[in-house]
């Protein structure tokens, strides 16, 4: 961090930098910072065409008397030689960045830390308020990266941009649209958002995310809630400290701020965006989220969530229950009270540090304050059962890969596709299609072990289409790399086997095979 | 599935129910292996099958390969579907299929 108090020079670098010059530039240098004393110096390279050696060794010199040193607006070629030569890494290289005026253009997301504006058809811009925008940049491009990676659809900048005295990143968003604009306008497409929002959300929840990778969300949590106990009725806010203590410890994905506004239909893909908060942990932080973003924030002005979502108060309070139904994978209202009473307590908590911090509104901090101390009395842990939540989804199951599930598996298939009226022909060649992919990884992809295979089942789309997909953690195997075997050889030539895979191959419209984050990924296709 | 067998001198018909797939398939290879020695003609009558997978193909490629030894092999009462399996896979051009 600069000194504020510090007086800053900037000096502007032109031209060459060569060994011709390098001398004279340096004595240059010296003369324009001699009796300044105690300055930092920033060297604009907005003019800056070329630099040698020679001309990097003056610049070391001068860090090593300023060590704050800072060079700016260097053009795209010279950043080049100081990332290659390690500059970067010594000390603050800024790039120069393109101009980017977004007067005028379309604003069609907000969140906490900037807006989202839309500067020509697929092209969007999300501008930061925050100072240290540029490493905020950095954080939210590499940890969408690492999403992207780990198989979460989501768009990554392609640039960064100058947008007035801020800093802005720029995406590719191909016709997108928010869900809080798809619940405002479209609202006949409710029950679709449910599903997809609900689908996105239980794909990050399973996302395993290497270790040390992202950061744990109870640290966060855990911290505001101990600030929250001091304003709490003695034992009340203990009890708070120790459940929200008591939340285990996960090394899964949580988005850390999913409501509509980060859910987007780009085509016909829906990405999550607002990647800055990504992180590790239970799903309740998720779930916390999201009351505070539907209901929390709104709850004693139904105009708030009208003016941030687009939405009234009565489709956020319908879109949050019925999300936590799907999510939870019931209609049990008595079970869907008890998980929620358990993310008001959590979520309450959150916001009363945060409303505290921010001045929001008296009355609402109060309103949170006695809702929670009413509901914690009631409360007696904060976890709730994730795994039949989470991996429960009526079109998955999970199944030890052996050849005696093998009917387990078929039935499965089979009602699914009797729910949507699969002609009898097609239901029966796709049976054909999962036993030989079920029975290969029983029968190859553990052995000598054993272990899980998971089976999904969507059907989608017109001409309906049917998706299965099996996923195994066992050793790495494309079966599509095997040869097809000679179907035209006489019965003596002809080899018993290796017919499995090519059979599939013929009955499924699409058949496609990848290997990511340890698991074998093999889709089959079927119009029906 | 079920294994109706008629046996008549050397001429044998099996004719399998239900489903052959990877679990149903080894109950019909035993019991082929158990049933060929002598026969020189094998009808395997598909009337009553409802389901046939790779492990149902393989056990027909190796009784047609045993038959091509002793005598002939046919196969009948073959459904749309399953004559559609026999077509991808090639077996139509190595079964004999009335």
């Amino acid at each position: 961090m600069m000194n504020s108090n510090q007086e800053i020079l900037t000096i502007a670098l032109a031209g060459r930098i060569d060994s011709g010059n390098a001398a004279q530039t340096e004595a240059d240098l010296q003369a324009r910072l001699a009796g300044k004393g105690n300055i930092s110096v920033i060297l604009d390279a907005s003019e800056l065409e070329y630099i040698s050696s020679a001309g990097l060794r003056v610049i070391l010199r001068v860090k090593k008397a300023y060590p704050e040193l800072k060079i700016i607006n260097v053009i795209s070629e010279i950043y080049e030689i100081f990332e290659m030569t390690g500059f970067t890494e010594m000390m603050t290289v800024e790039k120069a960045y393109r101009l980017v005026s977004v007067e005028g253009c379309e604003v069609i997301g907000e969140g906490a830390n900037g807006k989202v504006y839309r500067i020509d058809g697929d092209n969007v811009v999300k501008t930061y308020k925050n100072a240290d925008a540029l490493s905020e940049i950095q954080h939210e491009r590499e940890v969408a990266r690492l999403a992207l990676v780990l198989g979460i659809p989501t768009a990554i900048s392609y640039d960064v941009v100058k947008v007035g005295d801020s800093y802005g990143s720029v995406f590719e968003l191909l016709d997108a649209k928010s869900f809080s604009k798809l619940l405002a306008k479209e609202p006949e497409r409710f029950d679709w958002c449910v599903a997809e929002y609900v689908k996105m959300l239980k794909k990050i929840h399973s996302t395993e995310v290497p270790e040390g990778k992202l950061p744990p969300f109870k640290e966060k949590v855990l911290t505001a809630i101990r600030r929250t106990k001091d304003v709490l009725p003695e034992g009340l806010g203990e009890k708070l400290v120790q459940m929200t203590e008591a939340i285990p410890e996960s090394d899964h994905m949580i988005h850390g701020d999913y409501h509509t506004k980060n859910i987007v239909l780009a085509g016909d893909e829906v990405l999550v965006i607002d990647m800055d908060t990504l992180s590790v942990g239970h799903p309740i932080f998720d779930l916390m989220r999201m009351y505070s973003a539907y209901i929390g924030y709104s709850e004693n002005d139904p105009e708030i969530i009208l003016k941030f979502q687009g939405f009234d108060q009565t489709t956020a309070r319908r879109f949050w229950h019925e999300s936590l139904a799907e999510y939870l994978n019931t209609a049990d209202e008595q079970v869907i009270g008890d998980v929620e009473n358990k993310v008001r307590c959590l979520s309450y908590g959150y916001l009363i540090d945060w409303g505290t911090r921010h001045h929001a509104d008296a009355d609402l901090i109060l309103l949170w304050k006695t809702r929670l101390i009413e509901l914690l009395p009631l409360i007696d842990s904060l976890t709730f059962e994730v795994a039949s939540a989470a991996a429960g989804a009526a079109n998955e199951m999970d199944v030890e890969a052996t050849t005696d599930n093998l009917q387990t598996v078929i039935d499965f298939i089979d009602a699914r596709l009797e729910a949507v009226d699969c002609p009898m022909k097609s239901q029966m060649q796709m049976d054909i299609a999962v036993e030989e992919i079920f029975v290969n990884i029983a029968n190859y992809a553990y052995a000598p072990g054993k272990g899980n295979a998971t089976v999904r089942v969507e059907v989608s789309g017109d001409p309906v289409t049917v998706t299965i997909t099996f996923i195994d953690r066992g050793v790495p195997y494309d079966p599509l790399k095997k040869e097809d075997p000679d179907v035209t050889l006489s019965a003596a030539e002809r080899e018993i086997g290796g017919l499995g895979i090519f059979m599939t191959k013929k009955i499924m419209d699409d058949v496609s095979y990848e290997y990511k984050n340890g698991q074998n990924i093999l889709t089959l296709k079927k119009k029906i | 599935m079920t294994i109706q067998k008629t046996k008549n001198g050397s001429e044998l018909i099996i004719a399998p129910e239900g489903r052959l797939d990877t679990m149903t398939a080894p109950e019909l290879e035993a019991e082929l292996k158990a049933s060929l020695d002598g026969v020189t003609a094998l009808t395997i009558d598909l009337t009553e099958l409802e389901y046939l997978s790779s492990a149902g193909l393989r056990v027909l490629l190796s009784a047609q390969k045993t038959m091509n030894n002793q005598g002939e092999m046919k196969v009948t009462g073959v459904n749309e579907t399953i004559m559609e399996i026999f077509e991808v896979t090639g077996f139509s051009d190595i079964l004999t299929i009335e």
